[in-house]
Formats: C-alpha cells, structure tokens, sequence
C-alpha cells in the first residue's frame, strides 16, 4: 500500500466497501467522545464522517437550517446523497449541532425505509466520579448494542487488542508532530494525514503512518515567514491551511478534532475495569471546550503547545454558529498575549468559499509576524 | 418625449495631484505604490520619500488596466516614465494584477505605514474603511502592524454599501454625509447586517414618509454603529484616526467619533491615498535594507 494514499483530498470509500464487501459492518461516527475502540471491539469499522470539499448542502438545508453549522449539515448532506453508504451511526453529544445529524438521519432513514442502526452516546459536560461512571454506563450500553448487531460480543480481551492498535495510532501521530516541529511536515499535510484516519482501517491506517513516517524523516525543512498554530472548530479541508500556508506561513501545531485533539495521549487500562479505564480516559482528555470545566486547561494545552513548537503567532478559526468555540477567543487571548503571542480570529464556514478572504487576513499575519 | 438624464449619484471625484515643492526629481530614488482596491484605484509616487504625486481613480473591470491606468495619471506632467521608479509594491485586493510591481504587500500592512505618514507617530488605531471591507488595525510609532481585525463578508459598513443608498436616494455621495444631520433628531439606525435588507429598509422608509435627509441619518447611524463593534472588538487605543474613502463622509466620522467617545486625527492628506502612500513607504524603506546589505 502507498502512503500516498494519507493524501487523497477527497474521502475515500475505497477501505469502507472492501471491508462491507467481506460480509462486516461499518458504522460512521461524529464527534470525539466516541470511542473507537468500542467499534472496533465489536469486530465494526469506526468511520468517523466528515465533510470534506461539500460544496452544497441544499438537500440538508431543508432538515438544518442555514442557521444551523454548516459542518453539520453537510455531514448530513453527505448522508442523504450518498457519499457515506454504511450500516448506521453513532454519535456523542459533543455539541447540540452534531446531535442534530444523529435526529434528523434518524428520522430520513427510516422515512426512505432504509432504517439504520442509530445511537447516540451521553457524554457529561464535567468530569467527576459520577459522570465518569454515567459515560462507563453509557459507553457499555453502547457495546452491548454493537455486540447484538454485529454478531461479535464486545469483551475485555477485544477492548484491550483494540486499545494496543489505537496507542500503536497515537504513538505514531506523535512521530508525525516531531516532524511538524522539526518543520519536516506541512500543516496541510499534517491535517491530511489525520483526516485519513476517518478512511481507513487502524491496520490499514498503522501501516500507512509507518510507510510514510520512514520517508518523511529524511526530508529537509521546510522554509517559512511564520511558525503558526492553528486551532478552533472542527477543520476537516487541507485546502484551507493551504492557502495559509501558501502566503508563507507553516503551521507546526494545532488544537483541532481532526488534528492532535482526535489522538492525544496513550490510553492506560486497569484490567480490573476497561471499559472503565476507556470512559475515563475520553471525558479527561480536553478535545474542545465543550465542557464546563475545561477551558483553562484547554488554553494552557495550547500555550504549552506554543512553547514546544516555537509558535509565533495562533490563527483561531471559528465555525459560524459553532456552540464550542464560539467565544473563546475573549478568554484565551489575554493567555496568549501574556505570552507575546499574537493571535488573528478568523470566521469560516465549512464550503470553502472565502478563500480570497482567508488569503489577505492570513497574509497580513504572517506580514505582522515577519517582522 | 424628451430623454431623461441618467446620473450615476454614486460616482465620487476623481484626482490627481503633483507636489508643486519639488521642482526635480532626477538624481533622487523614486519608489511607488498601487492600490488597487475593489472600488477605487490609486498610485502614489515619492521622491526621496516624500510625495511627489498621485491619482485616485474608480477601479473599473480589469485590474491590470486600472494599475497601468493609475500610474500614468500620476506621472503626468512629471516628466516620469516607468523605467524612473526603482520600486514599486502593489497592494489591494488586484496587487496581483500591477503589471510593473516588484512585489505585494497587503493592503493592511500598507493602511498602517500609509496612516503612520499621513498622522503621525502617535497613531495607534487605524480604521480603515475601503470599498468592500473595513479594518481596524492597531499598529506602534513605526506604522508597524501589530494587530488588525476585519469585517466578515457583507458589504454593509463600506463604501459600496454607501454608493448603493447613493444612488437609491438620488443624493450625490461626497453630499451624504452633510445632509445626514439636517435633522431634528437622530433616528434610529438601519439594519446594519446586509446592504440589501438595508437597501430594503431605506425604501420601506422613504415610502413612509421619511425625508431622504432621515433615512441617510439612519443609513449613516447604521454604519457608524458596525464599524464601531469592529473597533471595539479590537480594542481602541489612542491616537485614532480614520482612511479609506468614508473618513471623506462626516455623517459617518462624527457619528463614530460620538459613539466611542474620541476624536479622530485630522488629516493632512487625502485619506484614500494611505495604501498606496504605505506601499509606496515600504518600497523605499525595501531599496534601502537591500542596499544596506549590500
């Protein structure tokens, strides 16, 4: 298998039907308070949906406003007309606009009378002893329910083999963030990469991450005006660090659920209780200030971040109407400034129409930071 | 039947100018800027770094033509050809599109050096309010950027935004802003989220019986009020002061200058000139770091 396959700008389908083809499941998911280990226990294919290069959501409109977040609605576009063709959905309520997919595909599967497997997973707003053990009750309620549909029962053992492949993925990423570090990998490389992660298989995708982390690791760096870090709402399309980085930026971090925050560190399992250990590990790691009581270790992850890749400036993009990073920039910018780190708060919206707009504002940052 | 005169109220003055104080510039390093912005072009020539002429002209529907437009308008009279300016940055959103550019900077960049010049070293915030969008810009002693934030999409709160009720109001646009406060007290403003529901209400307003003087005082507040969320969400810091083709239309300066509180710098040049004059700066200020080091 080539590598080059981490860099396909469109979502490939390629793995999902052979895998379908050889008689087993696969179930697309939103948000990251789903654990993928769960699905892969079950012996099912975890796809994680996005919307990459939606270029009309019309159909969708009528189910979610144009009020509503367009990342949202054209993942659900991308369900009605076909892009996706899996066995069912589950989704976290990692924010009201996500949940709406899970309701409304709910509802048009089953209006086309192609009912789906659907299930939507509780995932608490703060993190302590009880809520964890609330998000365990859910997440085995949600194993039992895959185990029924697929045939294979999610056990302990199947858990455990499922978390060594995910920390096999998370070790590797982290080789791919030292590259970025080391300016040895773009940001719009870096985000294609993780993207393929929603693709392929964790074997596939393990294999692929090594092809490529073999090459890569004998490139020179890359030359740029300004280290950048980019973070904010869900960003699925390389095309929009790539007009940044075209204007001579070179984006060496970020804080994105499709980027580092869809990894992060390894998850460590109590044999006494797994499924424990695994709702743990999702409700404590900070993938966006979707909770209550997260932000300042939010802000100081992306400081810290700042730091350790010698970022010099932070571009905040934020999804028009997005719940989570809505207003976080009134508090994060007075952490970033203590620190001499100047930030550009950007609007967006997931057709990437305003890429002539994207285009000034980042240059004038990058002007800004070369000084 | 007698044929019914068509005018264009939105069509604002076109210029050019030339320093009487400088009677030769040969023997002097002669650098320019082009500002090709989606209304208005305009190319400023300095010798030695100091203006020596411009013009400001409508950009019309090719970019290249509008620079190359520009330039000449500027250079009549002065005896200058092309092959006489050692540098030249384009900016704008056509700085692409200048045939004779040795390089782009960003219309931003360029608004705080051209500010830095036209105001004075105390200027700290910059509002620039161009064709299409409108900037708030913070910048040091130098004219350096330090941070800018600016408008998201609509045209509303631009100078296009202006032209449209120009010319729905059959009020010339350099008038508006006089005109504006012929009222007996301020009305409320506007919509202020789109130029057409804005365009909408005007028309709705007028039909109720609102004088064109009353709605324009609306028109005016509206925008006033959406440029002043802009400055506030970037911070104001003194000195204020404000370029771009509105900070010519005072029924949206006093407006803005009530609302925050301050008193913007006055200027002691054409405002609309300031991208071009800061690409122009910054074209010396590159001959001279690229001569330094040799």
């Amino acid at each position: 298998m080539s590598y080059e396959k981490l860099f396909e700008n469109n979502i490939s389908s390629e793995s999902v039907k052979a895998w379908k083809a050889s008689g087993k499941k696969a179930i697309g998911y939103v948000c990251c308070h789903v654990p993928t280990e769960i699905l892969i226990a079950a012996d099912i294919m975890p796809v994680r949906l996005r919307a990459t290069n939606c270029v009309d959501s019309s159909d969708a409109e009528a189910w979610m406003s144009s009020f509503s977040c367009s990342f949202a609605r054209s993942i659900l576009q991308y369900l009605m007309n076909g892009t996706y063709e899996l066995d069912g959905l589950v989704q976290s309520d990692g924010c009201m606009m996500a949940t709406r997919i899970l309701d409304n595909w709910e509802h048009i599967s089953k209006k086309n009378g192609k009912e789906q497997f659907v299930y939507q997973v509780g995932a608490p707003r703060i993190t302590n002893d009880t809520t964890i053990a609330y998000y365990k009750s859910e997440l085995q309620d949600l194993a039992d329910k895959l185990g029924a549909f697929s045939g294979t029962k999610v056990t302990d053992d199947a858990l455990k083999a499922a978390i060594a492949k995910t920390n096999e993925i998370r070790d590797l990423i982290d080789q791919v963030y030292d590259l970025r570090r080391e300016a040895k990998v773009s940001g719009t490389e870096a985000l294609n990469i993780t993207l393929a992660h929603c693709d392929y298989t964790v074997d596939e995708y393990i294999a692929l991450l090594k092809e490529f982390l073999a090459d890569a690791k004998n490139r020179k760096p890359i030359e740029a005006r300004a280290r950048l870090m980019i973070i904010g709402s869900a960003l699925d399309n390389p095309e929009y660090i790539k007009v940044i980085e075209e204007k001579g930026g070179l984006v060496v971090a970020d804080a994105l659920c499709f980027g580092a925050k869809a990894f992060g560190d390894k998850i460590a399992v109590d044999d006494a209780d797994v499924m424990g250990s695994i709702a743990k590990y999702y409700l404590t790691r900070n993938t966006c200030p979707r909770s209550l009581d997260n932000r300042p270790a939010i802000h100081k992850e992306i400081v810290d971040a700042c730091k350790k890749f010698d970022v010099q400036g932070v571009i905040y993009e934020k999804m028009q109407n997005c719940e989570c990073w809505g207003g976080e920039a009134y508090y994060l910018e007075p952490d970033l400034k203590a620190e001499g780190i100047p930030m550009l708060q950007l609007e967006r919206e997931e057709h990437m129409a305003n890429a002539g707009q994207l285009a000034i504002r980042a240059e004038a940052f990058i002007e800004m930071l070369d000084k | 039947m007698a044929e019914i005169e068509k005018v264009d109220y939105w069509r604002w003055t076109e210029s050019n100018w030339k320093n009487p104080d400088i009677p030769d510039w040969h023997g002097s390093l002669i650098t320019a800027g082009v500002d090709i912005g989606s209304t208005s072009t305009q190319a400023v020539i300095l010798v030695d770094g100091v203006p020596y002429a411009y013009s400001n002209m409508r950009t019309g529907s090719n970019s290249p033509d509008s620079a190359i437009g520009a330039i000449n308008w500027a250079m009549k009279d002065t005896g200058l050809t092309l092959e006489d300016i050692t540098y030249t940055i384009g900016t704008g959103y056509g700085r692409v599109n200048v045939p004779f550019s040795n390089k782009t900077v960003t219309e931003i960049t360029c608004h705080a050096k051209g500010a830095n010049y036209i105001y004075g070293p105390t200027v700290r915030t910059i509002l620039d309010m161009g064709g299409q969008d409108c900037k708030a810009i913070h910048c040091d002693e130098k004219g350096t950027v330090t941070s800018f934030m600016m408008n998201d999409k609509c045209a509303a709160g631009t100078g296009r935004g202006m032209e449209v009720i120009a010319n729905l109001l059959a009020v010339r646009v350099e008038e508006i802003g006089e005109m504006s406060f012929k009222v007996d007290e301020e009305p409320a403003p506007v919509s202020s989220t789109c130029v057409i529901f804005a365009k909408s209400e005007a028309t709705k307003l007028m039909r109720a019986g609102w004088t064109k003087e009353k709605v324009l005082a609306a028109y005016c507040h509206a925008m006033a009020l959406r440029v002043v969320r802009l400055l506030e969400r970037n911070g104001m810091e003194l000195d204020f002061a404000i370029t771009g083709g509105i900070a010519k239309n005072v029924g949206v300066t006093r407006r803005i200058e009530k609302i925050m509180g301050v008193t913007a710098l006055s200027p002691k040049m054409d405002t609309q000139i300031a991208g071009a004059l800061g690409a122009a700066l910054l074209a010396k200020e590159f001959v001279e770091k690229k001569k330094a080091k040799g």
